[in-house]
């Protein structure tokens, strides 16, 4: 499952929003999560969440199929945190406020169930921007930007970036050492000490991978760059417009 | 010349970044990335169990503090509570995890007050009780942090109870689970050449 979401379809990269600096792309994520901490009311978290959909079905020509699957496991999660926010909010020991209903001690009012379904719509909005960022971003592109754009340091980026390769080794790892313990008649689920081994085979990848890495130079001098990442037209007007949906969720929020 | 093989082999002092730690340090939170990912899934899960009490599901939260205590653990650098952090957090952004782009946040002030608490330390001492002031330190910030982004409408009681529970799951799994790992690390020779092995 991890495997397949780290996949990026050719299709979305090509794309107007899979051509734009993901580093921009992380930033307009961050500034729409800004704009979503103002208020608890629904509306900002549905402007936010139709703009994601809406840009990763048409900028970033993702398949309906791809962008609900990402967006799944999530519903739960919104659920959990919106009842959370529901029951135990403040407004409910506040005495002015209309009661919609009494569980045990708990005293449930129209402003607290109003605030939790705010919540758990930012979560949904939160989510479906994380979605539509991960299905249209490959992870090396994202490590050019950071490093040509943002000035990450290089040895930094490029050793996480070397790091990040591993992981479908490392899931097909994890699947190996579930069926080692059930070998050895022991039950298949996910006990504590796999993560002992899935760490020993990890860090003795990295090792060797580091090993190769210096042999071949890694960080001894002065880079030079296959793929230069510059800022471009599509990335203003991609700027421009998520300026304008971030002043639109916090309008609709007043 | 000695000095071109030093740069590319062992890089100056105690408290430089070789590429074995670099390497090593950001796989860490590449697992614990992947950890993160059927974590998060447990915890959506599982949130109806805890519908008695939903406070009582942060008594799990230290799974995702791991990384920012582990992997300074292993590399003693400065910077590696934050970086392994980040590289988890990354991850999940990358994959597109419920958290969406506020992962790379929590992971920064996760990572960031960890990594605060070694600096303080100067990087010399990594006894228990640093580990578990840095882990409550991570705690703490993920705590204030959830509580403006997810938890904005709890009464401050509740809150209270979420923070408690954060900050025993941030000393039994973060701190006790990293010693116990790296400890297990070291038993299997996964450590040789680094200063916990």
């Amino acid at each position: 499952m991890i495997v397949r979401r780290l996949e990026v379809e050719e299709r979305a990269l090509a794309s107007p929003l899979g051509r734009t600096s993901p580093l921009l792309k992380l930033g307009i994520a961050l500034l729409w999560l800004v704009a979503l901490a103002f208020s608890y009311d629904i509306r900002p978290a549905a402007v936010v969440a139709a703009a994601a959909v809406v840009a990763g079905l048409l900028l970033g020509r993702l398949g309906i199929g791809r962008l609900v699957g990402g967006v799944a496991p999530l519903w739960a999660v919104a659920l959990g945190i919106g009842l959370t926010n529901m029951l135990f909010a403040g407004a409910n020991s506040d005495p002015a406020s209309a009661v919609l209903g009494v569980i045990g001690p708990l005293r449930l009012t129209v402003p607290g169930a109003l605030g939790g379904a705010g919540v758990a719509a930012r979560v949904v909005a939160v989510a479906a921007v994380g979605v539509v960022f991960g299905q249209t971003t490959d992870s090396t592109r994202l490590v050019d930007a950071l490093v040509q754009q943002a000035h990450a340091p290089e040895r930094f980026a490029y050793g996480a970036l070397a790091a990040y390769q591993a992981v479908p080794r490392l899931a097909g790892q994890l699947t190996t050492l579930r069926q080692a313990r059930r070998i050895r008649g022991l039950r298949m689920g996910w006990h504590p000490r796999l993560m002992v081994g899935l760490l020993v085979l990890a860090i003795r990848h990295g090792d060797r991978l580091a090993l190769a890495m210096d042999a071949r130079g890694f960080g001894s001098g002065p880079r030079s760059r296959y793929r230069e990442v510059r800022w471009s037209r599509l990335d203003a007007a991609m700027a421009a417009g998520s300026v304008v949906v971030a002043a639109l969720a916090v309008l609709a929020g007043r | 010349m000695a000095s071109t093989v030093s740069r590319a082999g062992s890089a100056s002092g105690a408290l430089g970044w070789r590429t074995r730690d670099i390497v090593v340090a950001a796989i860490i939170g590449v697992v614990f990335g992947v950890v993160f990912q059927v974590w998060n899934v447990l915890w959506g899960a599982t949130a109806g169990v805890f519908t008695f009490f939903p406070p009582a599901q942060n008594l799990f939260y230290g799974v995702w503090l791991v990384p920012a205590v582990l992997a300074p653990l292993v590399v003693r650098k400065p910077g590696a509570a934050l970086f392994a952090e980040l590289v988890a957090a990354g991850l999940s952004a990358v994959i597109g995890s419920q958290f969406g782009p506020d992962a790379i946040l929590s992971g920064l002030v996760q990572g960031g007050a960890a990594e605060l608490v070694f600096l303080v330390a100067r990087y010399r001492a990594w006894a228990f009780p640093v580990l578990a002031i840095a882990s409550v330190a991570s705690a703490a910030a993920a705590w204030v942090h959830d509580w403006i982004v997810w938890y904005p409408t709890n009464a401050l009681d509740v809150q209270l109870w979420i923070g408690l529970c954060m900050a025993v799951s941030a000393l039994a799994i973060t701190a006790g689970g990293s010693v116990l790992l790296a400890r297990s690390l070291r038993d299997a020779g996964a450590l040789k050449g680094f200063p916990a092995g």
